[in-house]
């Protein structure tokens, strides 16, 4: 879904964000030439900043504002009393600001509500869950859904076995505007691959569990750089450290200032920097509870806790002695750990020995609410209210429709090659199993006995090979959640996916299938024929593919691993018992069985038509010598019991027909957990929360939202301190 | 054991800095009042080259002590060896790694065997499913003496879990991917509390701190450091990246880098030694970040990187490191430390340590219970365990019983036309294939059991025999559940022979089949390193087992050579499906193919229709599919053997391997996962079998 932003302009202003690109740039390079790069002195760099703010500033600096800020949590009913369900203020009354040139570090401990606040200012906010309060982006209302502001989550979905250069590179060309010529896009990719320090990792495969590739603080750093390619004024980060180790941390904390320093704005929710990295940060914003402990310079909170009663002791990293003041809990731990010691410890060092945090909690978010940062900070908010900027676009995607579907099927197809585990192991898979098929029913004859075993042999190969397509689930699924991702950043559309999908399946899926239904077929010595043999692989072919395509469908709805190829399994199972080898066609009960379930199963379609397909025309012995042979037809009409008059290539146009139904079903289901499922969850609260009577002002402002997908704040609202 | 007031902040020196001649340092006051003292001297541990590869120095000439009621840290950046000293002080060296100098144990040359000394893995291997008490209660029966009546078991419970802190959540549940349960520091607490159940005097532990927040963190290390002082015990822990409050609670701190000491003492010393070589550790610092700053070649390459990406403008006097580069700060550190009174401190310490006869008591590791009573045990908690976690077991009946309704109702009363012959045969053959399929579902708590056999095995507590025999015992109830059930919908509803023993017959039938399928993919889940590929071989052999069983194809016309003789012969299909058709067809009449000609009697469709011989009864064929589950137990006890076996060889090979891995790529361009060398158990840290977080897993 791309923000099509009003017509020409769109064209006008790529190619406006393009000439100021290519400035940047350039003054990077000038600087490189130049030489003198650490040394910069203060006058210079106050003027390199002044000249970008004031090429900027008239156009798309972002400078964000929040005044008491509600988020209302609605969870889900469950205990006593009818439908209603408990609301919960995960935020309250949350004032501050971010401007450009910054990083605004939101810090809390667990349950705090600073990835509450993260999404709320994002705009990314789960659908029971309603704002109050006013989010102003430089002094309007904000619209940040689908890619207006970067958003970079904590987890790194990327494709890995695409090298950092190739993913750069194509989701550049997924986004950027078709018009813009090919040396332009890859400036942009450079430059960005240099801003982000990522020149030396930059043609190493970014590997997955089985390739080994870059590094966890490499990956964080590619996924920003993913983030910024659209030049993004606005940069929103959830924990972007967790997960690293110090200097990784480090490298990235370093990397996301000198990224603010270009002009952008940048927030990032924090989780227990070290030293190093906290020294980095401009602005401090604490949370406590969901309320606001401190917010102002990071460089001013220790004066700040020091004239509230709490002096940071030498020696101490301040970020872990404002967690340690605010997180209750240590209550708990101290409490535990009184009730089981032998002996008293006295912890002379320990700021809060004599108080509980409670305690020390509402001590500090009293004396902010009367202190001069308070009111310093309320009096900028109301300033940058009356400031009216500009409007900021969506950064989502101006690519057209036909870029995107080519690109995506270039890089799913390059993914497919490269990935082992996706349709390589599934072909030597096929293979070993065709051979063992091959080899049981070698040579199979035209005897008496031959008669049942082709037709187990055709139910085998359709039923069991097909199943084993769950080999490719894994690869599937990262597929799904690199989409994900991509979706909710507005990168492109469902549609494309799914074409781009289908496509570049289809060269691997008719290798996998002609190799091993070629083995197979001439093993086993089936019908001999060319027509015979094309029609027996490409009702595999068809097979297999709708087994992924239902594979597919399972797993977007279902997102548990297990679960799904359970569910797989069973109805696959299902699908061979009504598909009239088990049982015959008219003896399946009718009621259920046989219409509708026979007529669903693919695996009675490519019965009838493999039935068809191989007894037609061959003559088989009879029990006893002295009996007439049997033909083919008869046995078809009355042993089998299938339906001759039904041409077996219409048959084969059922299955085919089935692979189309099937990725519509994909692509329906998709949509309907996009739109259809936050929108009924968001009623529902909504009805709960009207019921309440208490607060039913928010909500109309959950229209505009992109979804979620964060669930979380369903189960975090459990861990919050009682209010 | 009491000591003298709190923790003494200034050590043993002195204004210049020497020991008072004839007394001795604190800390070997410490070790004087028994309990067990470890130091080492001149610890180096090599791995040799071999095949065009260098020699290794994983450690280099570490000095350094342990004595009762302090708190040892171990830290250091990635690389920097502190694993492979953790493993060679507690005995858990990979066989190929050289290691020379002494380690000794109060004052004698000790052998530090596997598995002796009391130690705390960085990964919890816990049972969702249990409680915290009965995790405890459970693991006392496995290793204390039988002779210990219930009542003293209780209090050896009570005593842990009240000195663990874990009183409060003792009967809470330890929680998995889908049932909430106790928190990150209490399972690691939890699991320090498994370890100290036989009273160890000297307690290694791995890393205890990651992954947890600052609260649980400051609470799992107070814990040790009451350990430490309250029952005199010696505590050694490898810290990854503590956080202020937690590296105030150390005692005794031991810095690595690149494998060469950088200091060791006192914690609180160590500020002053940074100062005294000219890196001060500035007020607003971490004193543990600040250390680990100036040891960590990383930061070299993030300087290089940032040159290169020209963001360095004017960070330079954010950082008044930048003026050296990391590797020259350690280089004066190292050296200034090898000739600083701090180390030769030490030594004195050491020396004056190995000099006190000390008596340790010979704590038995592994354990001391009779077979019986481990056998007992293991399988009550396995029982437990199956019967609480709904994925294990319920969730299969479920769906075993609704597969036996739809094919209840697609076979309903089957008859004896002639079309009846296919289909009684057909439904045997998808009961005895298809039915058996679904124990794929029972692969993550299949892996999951594992994991936790090989940690307790491992630790001595009992053996392979007693394992395999308890998680028979355990799965039969449940079992024979899932068989009847599904059989008795099916027999009814399909109406075969009526007849109570003719349904038992085939309820047995099937309970045999689905025994026999689960040790096979117990085997299987025994061998493959992931989930994935258990999941395709299962399929894949449960799939060729289908085939060759005689119903796909009729047993005469398999081909000799390989899949009649002997596949089908090992397969449970075969003697299933034998045992089923005498079973049913035995005694009924069917109605001929064209009307007119002589009914067809059971025994003629056996012989002449599927070729079977009808020599022996259907009652030897239950048996030997009874047979056939036996043989597997005994193949998955073989197998389980050969991999403790091959472990150390395993080690050795993995070592090498990691070692490579780490030459190859800058320490900085390291995984997190690559962090420590002595991962031996070749788990990568995916957690796809434990299905945390789940929403879309990857394979582990």
């Amino acid at each position: 879904m791309k923000k099509q932003g009003g017509g020409g302009g769109v064209a006008a202003a790529a190619v406006a964000a393009a000439g100021m690109v290519k400035a940047e740039l350039e003054d990077v390079g000038i600087k490189a030439a130049g030489g003198a790069v650490a040394a910069l002195s203060p006058l210079s760099e106050t003027l390199w900043r002044e000249k970008a703010a004031a090429e900027f500033l008239g156009d798309v600096s972002a400078r964000l504002a929040w005044r008491d800020l509600t988020v209302t949590v609605v969870l889900g009913g469950g205990g006593g009393g009818g439908g209603g369900g408990t609301t919960q203020d995960v935020l309250q009354g949350l004032t501050g600001h971010a401007e450009p040139g910054t990083i605004t570090a939101l810090m809390g401990p667990s349950g705090s509500g600073k990835s509450t606040l993260l999404d709320a200012l994002a705009g990314r906010l789960a659908a029971n869950a309603f704002l109050d309060g006013t989010v102003l982006l430089n002094g309007r209302k904000a619209n940040l859904s689908f890619g207006a502001a970067a958003y970079v989550t904590q987890d790194d979905n990327l494709i890995g076995t695409l090298t950092v250069r190739e993913t750069i590179s194509y989701s550049a060309r997924l986004r950027l505007p078709d018009k813009m010529p090919m040396e332009e896009k890859r400036a942009l990719v450079e430059g960005t691959i240099v801003e982000m320090g990522l020149q030396d990792c930059a043609d190493t495969v970014v590997g997955n569990w089985h390739l080994r590739g870059i590094s966890g603080g490499e990956k964080r750093r590619v996924s920003i750089a993913l983030e910024i390619l659209m030049r993004p004024r606005l940069l929103f980060l959830d924990e972007p450290t967790s997960g690293l180790d110090s200097a990784s941390a480090f490298f990235v904390t370093q990397t996301l200032r000198g990224l603010a320093r270009d002009g952008r704005t940048v927030i990032a929710s924090i989780h227990q920097p070290s030293s190093e990295v906290f020294e980095l940060f401009d602005r401090l914003y604490l949370l406590s509870g969901g309320k606001t402990v401190y917010f102002g310079l990071a460089s001013e909170a220790c004066q700040f806790f020091a004239q509230a009663g709490f002096p940071c002791p030498p020696l101490r990293n301040p970020s872990d002695h404002f967690l340690r003041c605010i997180n209750a809990d240590f209550d708990k731990v101290k409490a535990t750990l009184k009730g089981s010691m032998k002996r008293r410890f006295e912890r002379s060092d320990d700021p809060l020995d004599r108080i509980m945090t409670s305690e020390a909690i509402r001590r500090l978010i009293t004396y902010y609410k009367n202190s001069q940062y308070y009111f310093a900070a309320q009096q900028k908010v109301n300033e940058m209210a009356r400031v009216k900027g500009t409007v900021l676009d969506a950064g989502g995607s101006q690519a057209s429709f036909w870029m995107q579907a080519f690109t995506l099927t270039k890089r799913s197809f390059i993914n497919m090659l490269r990935d082992f585990g996706y349709y390589w192991l599934r072909l030597i898979i096929y293979i070993v199993v065709t051979v063992c098929i091959g080899t049981i029913y070698l040579n199979v004859g035209t005897r008496y006995s031959s008669i049942l075993a082709r037709g187990a042999c055709a139910s085998f190969v359709f039923g069991f090979v097909t199943f084993m397509s769950i080999g490719g689930f894994p690869s599937f699924v990262e597929d799904m959640k690199v989409f994900q991702r991509e979706r909710l950043n507005g990168h492109y559309g469902v549609l494309a996916f799914v074409i781009s999908n289908t496509i570049s399946a289809m060269p691997f899926l008719i290798l996998i299938t002609f190799i091993s239904g070629t083995m197979c077929y001439f093993m086993v010595r089936l019908h001999p024929g060319f027509t015979h043999y094309l029609f027996f692989v490409l009702c595999l072919y068809a097979s297999v593919t709708v087994v992924e395509s239902l594979m597919m469908a399972i797993a977007s709805v279902i997102p548990n691993f297990l679960m799904g190829i359970i569910i797989g399994a069973g109805i696959q199972g299902i699908f061979m018992l009504v598909s009239g080898y088990f049982r015959l066609p008219h003896d399946i009960p009718k009621p259920f069985w046989r219409y509708p379930m026979s007529y669903i199963s693919f695996h009675y379609w490519a019965l009838q038509g493999q039935y068809q397909n191989d007894l037609k025309g061959l003559v088989f012995d009879n029990q006893d010598d002295e009996l007439p042979k049997i033909p083919g037809e008869y046995i078809l009409e009355n042993v089998f019991q299938i339906d001759v008059s039904r041409s077996k290539w219409l048959d084969l146009a059922v299955l085919f027909s089935m692979i189309f139904i099937y990725r519509l079903l994909f692509f329906a289901m998709i949509k309907v957990s996009e739109d259809v499922t936050p929108w009924v969850r968001g009623y529902v609260a909504r009805r709960r929360v009207q019921g309440k009577g208490a607060r039913g002002r928010g909500a109309d402002l959950s229209a505009a939202r992109s979804p979620s997908l964060r669930a979380y704040v369903v189960d975090a609202a459990d861990d919050l301190p009682p209010a | 054991m009491e000591y003298g007031g709190g923790r003494e902040g200034g050590g043993g020196m002195n204004g210049n800095g020497t020991a008072y001649a004839g007394a001795l340092s604190p800390a070997a006051r410490y070790a004087e009042s028994g309990g067990a003292s470890l130091t080492w001297e001149n610890l180096t541990a090599v791995l040799p080259g071999g095949g065009g590869r260098a020699t290794k120095k994983l450690v280099q000439g570490l000095y350094g002590y342990a004595v009762p009621g302090r708190v040892v840290a171990i830290m250091g950046p990635s690389g920097s060896g502190k694993s492979t000293l953790l493993d060679a002080l507690s005995g858990r060296l990979a066989r190929n790694v050289l290691l020379t100098g002494k380690v000794l144990l109060n004052g004698k040359k000790r052998r530090l065997d596997y598995g002796v000394l009391a130690y705390v893995t960085q990964e919890n291997v816990l049972l969702g499913t249990l409680t915290v008490r009965e995790t405890v209660t459970y693991s006392a029966l496995l290793r204390l003496p039988s002779t210990m009546s219930k009542a003293e078991v209780r209090r050896v419970v009570d005593d842990t879990l009240d000195e663990m802190g874990l009183r409060e959540c003792a009967d809470r549940n330890i929680g998995n991917w889908h049932l909430r349960g106790i928190s990150g520091g209490e399972k690691k607490r939890l699991s320090i509390a498994l370890e100290i159940l036989t009273r160890p005097r000297l307690l290694f532990l791995d890393e205890p701190t990651s992954g947890l927040d600052s609260a649980s963190a400051f609470s799992v290390i107070e814990t040790l450091r009451q350990l430490a002082v309250d029952g005199g015990r010696t505590i050694v822990s490898s810290v990854h990246q503590p956080s202020s409050e937690v590296f105030a609670l150390f005692d005794d701190l031991c810095l690595l880098s690149s494998g060469e000491c950088v200091y060791f003492g006192d914690a609180k010393l160590a500020p002053q030694f940074f100062a005294e070589t000219g890196f001060p550790c500035p007020s607003r610092r971490n004193p543990s970040d600040h250390f680990l700053r100036c040891v960590n070649a990383d930061f070299d390459d993030v300087a290089a990187a940032m040159k290169g990406s020209m963001k360095l403008r004017a960070e330079a006097d954010f950082d008044p490191l930048l003026k050296y580069s990391t590797s020259e700060i350690r280089e004066r550190l190292v050296d200034k430390y090898r000739i600083s009174e701090y180390a030769m401190m030490v030594r004195n310490t050491i020396h004056e340590i190995s000099k006190i006869e000390g008596v340790i008591e010979e704590v038995v590791m592994g354990s001391q219970a009779s077979w019986c009573k481990q056998l007992t045990t293991l399988t009550r908690r396995s029982f437990t365990n199956m019967s609480r976690d709904f994925g294990y077991y319920w969730l299969r009946i479920v769906i075993y019983v609704l597969m036996a309704v739809c094919l209840g109702t697609i076979y309903y009363d089957v008859g004896t036309s002639y079309a009846a012959i296919q289909a009684r045969a057909s439904c045997g053959g998808f009961v005895s294939g298809f039915m058996t399929f679904m124990s794929i579902g029972g692969f993550p708590s299949f892996i999951e059991e594992m994991k936790m056999f090989t940690l307790e095995r491992q630790n001595g507590h009992y053996g392979v025999a007693a394992y395999i025999i308890s998680n028979f015992l355990s799965s039969m109830p449940f079992l024979l559940a899932v068989s009847w059930a599904s059989a008795s919908i099916t027999y009814w509803m399909v109406k075969f022979r009526p007849g109570f023993s003719y349904f038992a017959f085939f309820a047995l039938n099937l309970y045999g089949g689905v025994s026999v399928i689960e040790s096979l993919m117990m085997i299987i889940s025994a061998l493959v390193p992931n989930f994935l590929m258990g999941l395709i071989l299962g399929a894949g052999v449960i799939g060729i087992m289908m085939l060759t069983s005689g119903f796909f194809r009729l047993l005469p016309e398999l081909p000799k050579i390989f899949w009649r003789y002997p596949v089908s012969y090992i397969v449970y299909g075969s003697w299933g499906l034998k045992g089923a058709y005498k079973n049913d067809l035995i005694g009924l009449e069917f109605e001929p193919m064209m009307p007119g000609q002589p009914k067809l009697t059971g025994e003629y469709i056996i012989t002449k229709m599927m070729g079977l011989s009808l020599n022996h009864s259907k009652w030897l064929d239950l048996s030997m599919i009874f047979v056939l589950l036996f043989a597997y137990r005994l193949i998955f006890f073989l197998v389980l053997k050969a991999k403790e076996a091959a472990a150390p060889y395993i080690r050795v090979a993995y070592t090498r391997f990691t070692i490579k891995r780490l030459e190859r790529r800058a320490s900085f361009r390291k995984t997190l996962a690559m962090s420590s060398m002595s991962k031996r158990h070749n788990q990568p840290p995916h957690p796809m079998a434990v299905q945390e977080g789940l929403n879309s897993p990857m394979p582990y």
